[in-house]
This record gives C-alpha cells, structure tokens and sequence, in this order.
C-alpha cells in the first residue's frame, strides 16, 4: 500500500502528483504486480482532496496499463516500472558526462539546471506528466 | 434524476430598492457529483447564492433550479450549513441529532452522523455551548450529512478552524462526496484553503459572476505571461498586465501560440482568482455554459 | 448520487412527520415546557388548597371569633389570619391566569420566534425536510396544544371555588364576578387570551426577527391588548336602556354573552396575527406550502 503526499504548493496539479508517487512507488518496489491500490475514499480521508482527481489519477494509471480497476474489488497493480539497472550501459556514460562536466569546472547546480534543460527539450510532450 | 445539481438563469436578488444588488444577472450551470468552490471578496453574494439555492431566499429576478426542480421543492435534497453554524445552545450533541432525525423522518441515517461526531471525538453528552467553533461545525455538519443530501450546500464551512480541524472536516466531506458521490458547494474568501479540494469553480465579484466552469479547464484556459515591457499581447484577452521595470507580466487567455521571446507558465488558482478579482472589467469566462450544450 | 436516491425510498419511515416535528419542538422548548408544567402545578394545587383545608380553616375562624350566627358584630367585616391566607392563595391562582397573556406572548416573541431568527436556528429547521409554513404551524400549534388543557383545568377548578365559596363572598364580599381577575378566570376567556397572545408574540418575532426587542415588543402589544378589552368589555353587551355602561351594573346573567362576544373578538385577534405571520414567511422565503 502506498500513501500519497500531496503538495498543494509545489504547482503540480494534484492528479500528477499521484500518478507520480505511484510511479516512484512501482520503481522502488514498494508496490508490486497484484497489490491494490488505496480506495478513493481511503484517499480522500488521509489527504481531504476531491475523490474525482483520484479517480483521474487512477484512470491515467490504468490508461498507461500499469493498473486495473476490477469492479467492486478495486484498483490494482497489473505490472511493475523497472528502473534503468546500475549497471546499463546509459548509466556508464551518463556517469563519464558528468565526470567529464566536473573537470570543466561545473558546479552540481550548473549540471543539474544543464541536464534540466535537455530533459525538457527531449521531453517535451510529456512534461508536467510523470 | 437530473445530471444537474444547481441551474442559474439571469438569477438577480436585491435587498431594498435603493441598495445595490447582491446578485444580479447570475447565470451558470453546476454539473451533479462535483465539488464546487464559491470564491469572491466578502459582500461578493456568496451567502446569498447559497441561500437561494437553500430555498431560504426567493429570487427578485431571473430563476434558480436545484436538483432539477425550484429550491424549495428539493428541500428534502439537499442540506445546508450557514456560516454561524447554528445550532441549539441548550441541546446535547445527541439531541441535536435526534433533532435531525426527527426533522428528517424519511432520509435520517443515524449511523452516519454518529460516524462523523465519533471521529472528532466529541462527548454525545456535551451540550452545543460548551463545544469549540471546531467542533460546532463537526456536530453541523454531522446534522447535514446525516440527512444523506444530494447537494451540500456550505457557507464559509471552514472559517474560524485551526488547520487541524480544517483538514479533518474537509476528509470527512471528500470520503462522504467519495462514497455516495454527493455534489458539494462550499463558498470561502481563502482560495488556498479549497484548492485540491475543489473541481469546480464559481467565482462571484460585485454580485456577478466572473468565472464558472471545470477548475482544470479553467486553469488550462489562462496563461500567466512573462516578457519585456512592450511586448504585443497580440490577439488575446487580456485579464490582467502589469509592468515592473522592464518585466512584464500578464494573465492572459491565449486565443493562439504566443510570440517569441514571450514565456508562458501555467498559473495557480489563486493567481487567477486574484487577477480576476483586480481586474473587475476584465470579462467574464464561463466554460460550463459550453459544456452544458454538448 | 445514485445510491442517495435508490437508498432514499427506501428507508424506513420511523413515524409521521407531524410527531417528528413535535417532538422536536418538545425537544427545543424543554424548559418552556417545564415551566409551564410547574406554573400549571401551583395554580392548580393553590386552587385545590383553598377549595378544601383553606375554605375550611377560614370559615372555622370566622365561627370561632363569634359570626356566622344571627347578629354578626363589626368585627365579622374584618377577616383572621385564615382567611388572609385564602384571599392571597385564591389571588395568587387568579393572578396567574392574569399575567399569563404576558408571559406566553414575551415568550413566544423573545423565545419561540425570535431567538430562532436571530441564531439562524429557523434556518437550520427550514433546510431539514420542514417547510417554513409547516415550522411555523408547530409553532402554533404545540404551545396551543399545551396552553389549553392547563388553562382550562385551571378555569374549572376557579369556577368550583368560586362556587363552593359564594357564602365567604357573600358575607365578606371582597370578590365580585364582574372584577376583571374574576370574570377572566371564571370563563373561556382564561383560555383565550393566551392564544391571542401566543398569535401576537409569533407575529412580534416574525417582524422584528430579533429575541430581545421582539420579547419587548410582544409583551407591549398583548398588554395594549388585555388593556382595551378590559376598557370596552362593558359594551359588549346591550344593557336595558338608561342604565350606564358599567360592568358592576351589568346583571350577573350577562356573564357568558359577555364571554362569548369577547372570546369571539379574541380569537379573530389571533386568526388575523396567524394569517399575517405566514403572509409575512411566505414572503420573505418564498416557499410553498
């Protein structure tokens, strides 16, 4: 079971940021295929957000196949996000670019802004969305 | 059983001929099973709306329908909370639910307003003037709830409560709006303390309505703009634009792409709502009207 | 919204809607209720007292100091200690009915009305399943309902008295059927007037919506009220012709057509304020029914 944190400040809208935290929670493991998903209601007493942006997020999950809803049951867990493994090969040379960008003399907030940008000009379609 | 909870036409009431209108040619439609935010300064008609759609006000001009039918006649429907939560002073808190039983022979469910009273911990013996302003509103909201209305009418619910009480009484009202999918209307001044909560938004200025329509579509509808002063706005409407120094900045509702140089962000509720609510010329957008047509 | 409306026909109806409301009203006017209960206890035990050991007592006084007989001597004119208990008791109970408009009507304005008003609770009523008509005839209706057997028993028990004790009025003479405490307690009038009062106080609390002010104003009317009754109720039937318009010069056979014709202006004072509270509710709400 997951609990999920919302921000209301963080300017995400709240549906992504279930949709997000689920997906964190597929990646760390701590949901697994086959486990169910908090009811609406359990949501909404934990968080005292409106039942129908659950609903969205759940039904966004379910669009990209990694959740059901079985009638009456609930929502559950079809399959599992893998994470890039440690050792893949996108890893390593993500690995050598930031070497390389430290010895240029890089500060860690210059890199991350640095790989920010690329991540949204690469990502563009689906920022804001997981 | 009507897809509509509250349908306003040209709905107008005054108090007094000489005073200005409280209300004065509403027209909106609210679609059933949503939770509906009321915002607007005070002395906007938030209350009077409300009592309206109650049956405790008559229209001095336009109309209003509720559940498909005139307020009065779906009195049995719906529930309402006034802003002063009253309640009787002299009552326990189970006298006062039995008072609710009792007043509602046919739809009380006892269950659920103990439910709702257990879970703010309050003594069934204690009388109504000993409780806090937070509890109060648990025992009237337990009164209303207990009714199993369609439409939760709410004035002002979460005024004068500490952030505890308020996150608690707001969980209570989204897991009963989860459970039986009643629509709920609550008004407020505080924008931050209904965001999240909210999926739709009415929002009153002057006694008119400025904004009304699915909060999400209303929010995607805006643009808050950043650029050089000077920069063309171009073809778009224009809520509200602001020079500092050489910044400009503008809430803007995009007819099309913007220009260059221009950056775009996606602004808050309460950006929006405040943008309105400086600009009081700045045209009204009601996005459920279009809805209502499909 | 679905399950609202398949659950709603279906559940049980636990009782009529009028005991509903009823009982709520019982339930909000508790003290009222009691208070009511209580002053209806004394008049009536006040009034049992003197009908049996305090009758009894004062005549026993009245042997022992030497009257009662053939020649009473000057001091017969001069009541004990007995009898003063008596008199006060019988004035007590009387009294009672007296002030009894007053109070229902302050009540009714300050309480019944317009504290509801003013809290908001008349809102919280009209937004249960009640419709502001109906609210307002529970109103009424149940203080009515509880008015009349007590003021009723409390007449019957004052007519026995002051049949049992027409030989103690004769020979004291302090008490005559045309005084107002007197002719009000002895009839419907006694009855009567409250409902008027209770009329005039609802109204006062319809109109000026706050408890206080509306108490003033309700207890002002109902005395302005029972002030020109009592000032017209020698006109109220013919007297043979010459004899001044008086009441000690109406015969004492002119008691029930005295009654009935100010019972019959009273009542139409209370079905004029009940008409007017509704007109005035359905104006301000709007509501049907």
């Amino acid at each position: 079971m997951v609990e999920y944190r919302i921000d209301r400040r963080s300017g995400v809208a709240t549906y992504v940021q279930i949709v997000q935290q689920t997906k964190q929670a597929l990646r760390l493991g701590l949901l697994e295929p086959g486990d169910r998903l908090p009811t609406a209601r359990e949501v909404v007493e934990a968080t005292a957000i409106n039942p129908n942006t659950v609903l969205k997020a759940y039904r966004e999950l379910e669009r990209e196949g990694l959740v059901e809803a079985r009638r009456g049951l609930g929502t559950f867990v079809r399959r599992s996000l893998g994470a890039a493994p440690a050792d893949s090969p996108l890893r390593a040379e993500l690995d050598a670019w930031a070497a390389r960008a430290r010895a240029a003399g890089l500060e860690h907030d210059d890199v991350a802004a640095l790989f920010t940008s690329v991540l949204d000009a690469h990502f563009a379609d689906s920022k804001g969305d997981a | 059983m009507t897809d509509t909870a509250i349908e306003a036409a040209a709905l107008g009431r005054r108090f007094g001929r000489r005073r200005r209108p409280a209300l004065d040619g509403c027209s909106f439609r609210l679609p059933a099973g949503r939770v509906c935010a009321v915002v607007g300064p005070n002395g906007a008609g938030k209350s009077t709306l409300l009592a309206l759609a109650a049956g405790l006000l008559r229209p001095t001009d336009g109309s209003i329908t509720v559940l498909g039918q005139a307020p009065a006649a779906s009195r049995e429907r719906l529930a309402y909370v006034a802003q002063n939560k009253p309640l009787h002073p002299q009552l326990t808190v189970t006298g006062t639910l039995r008072l609710g039983r009792d007043l509602n022979p046919r739809r009380w469910d006892a269950g659920a307003a103990e439910r709702i009273v257990a879970e703010g911990d309050l003594d069934p013996g204690a009388r109504i003037r000993s409780l806090s302003g937070g509890q109060r509103t648990r025992v009237a909201l337990a009164l209303a709830l207990g009714k199993r209305p369609e439409l939760l009418l709410l004035d002002e619910p979460m005024a004068d409560l500490d952030p505890l009480a308020r996150h608690q009484l707001m969980a209570t009202l989204m897991a009963d709006a989860a459970d039986r999918g009643t629509t709920v209307v609550m008004s407020s001044h505080v924008v931050a303390e209904l965001e999240g909560s909210c999926d739709h938004l009415l929002l009153l200025g002057g006694g008119r309505v400025r904004l009304a329509g699915p909060l999400d579509d209303l929010l995607a509808a805006h643009t808050l703009v950043t650029g050089r002063a000077g920069d063309p706005l171009g073809p778009h409407t224009v809520v509200e634009s602001r020079t500092t120094g050489r910044q400009l900045t503008a809430l803007v509702r995009p007819t099309g792409p913007l220009g260059d140089g221009v950056q775009g962000d996606r602004p808050s509720l309460e950006e929006v709502v405040l943008a309105h609510l400086r600009s009081p010329d700045a045209p009204p957008l009601l996005l459920d009207a279009r809805e209502a047509a499909v | 919204m679905s399950a609202a409306t398949v659950g709603a026909p279906t559940a049980v109806r636990r009782f009529p809607e009028p005991r509903g409301l009823f009982l709520a009203m019982l339930r909000v006017h508790r003290s009222a209720l009691l208070f009511w209960a209580a002053l209806v206890a004394v008049a009536v035990g006040a009034l049992l007292w003197a009908l049996g050991p305090g009758a009894d007592s004062a005549w026993a006084e009245y042997r022992a100091s030497g009257c009662g007989g053939d020649s009473p001597n000057l001091g017969c004119d001069l009541p004990g200690p007995a009898h003063g208990r008596y008199d006060t008791v019988v004035a007590c109970a009387s009294g009672l009915l007296a002030v009894l408009p007053v109070l229902t009507g302050a009540w009714a304005g300050g309480a019944l009305i317009g504290r509801e008003l003013e809290s908001g609770t008349a809102r919280l009523a009209w937004t249960q399943s009640v419709t502001p008509a109906r609210w307002l005839a529970a109103k009424l209706a149940v203080p009515a309902l509880l008015l009349v057997p007590g003021t009723l028993v409390i007449t019957l028990l004052h007519r026995a008295l002051w049949a049992s004790d027409s030989h103690l009025q004769r020979v004291l003479g302090w008490r005559e059927w045309h005084d107002d405490s007197v002719f009000e307690a002895n009839g419907i009038l006694a009855t009567a007037h409250p409902l008027a009062a209770l009329a005039l106080g609802v109204l006062a609390g319809l109109v000026v919506r706050r408890a206080l002010p509306a108490l003033a104003v309700a207890a002002l009317a109902v005395m302005a009220l029972v002030y020109v009754l009592d000032d017209v109720r020698p006109h109220l039937w013919p007297m043979p012709p010459g004899t001044p318009v008086l009441m000690h010069r109406h015969p004492s056979s002119h008691f029930w057509p005295l009654q009935l014709v100010e019972t019959g202006i009273v009542l139409a004072v209370a079905a004029l304020a009940t008409a007017a509270s509704f007109a005035l509710l359905r104006r301000r709400t709007g509501a049907a029914v």
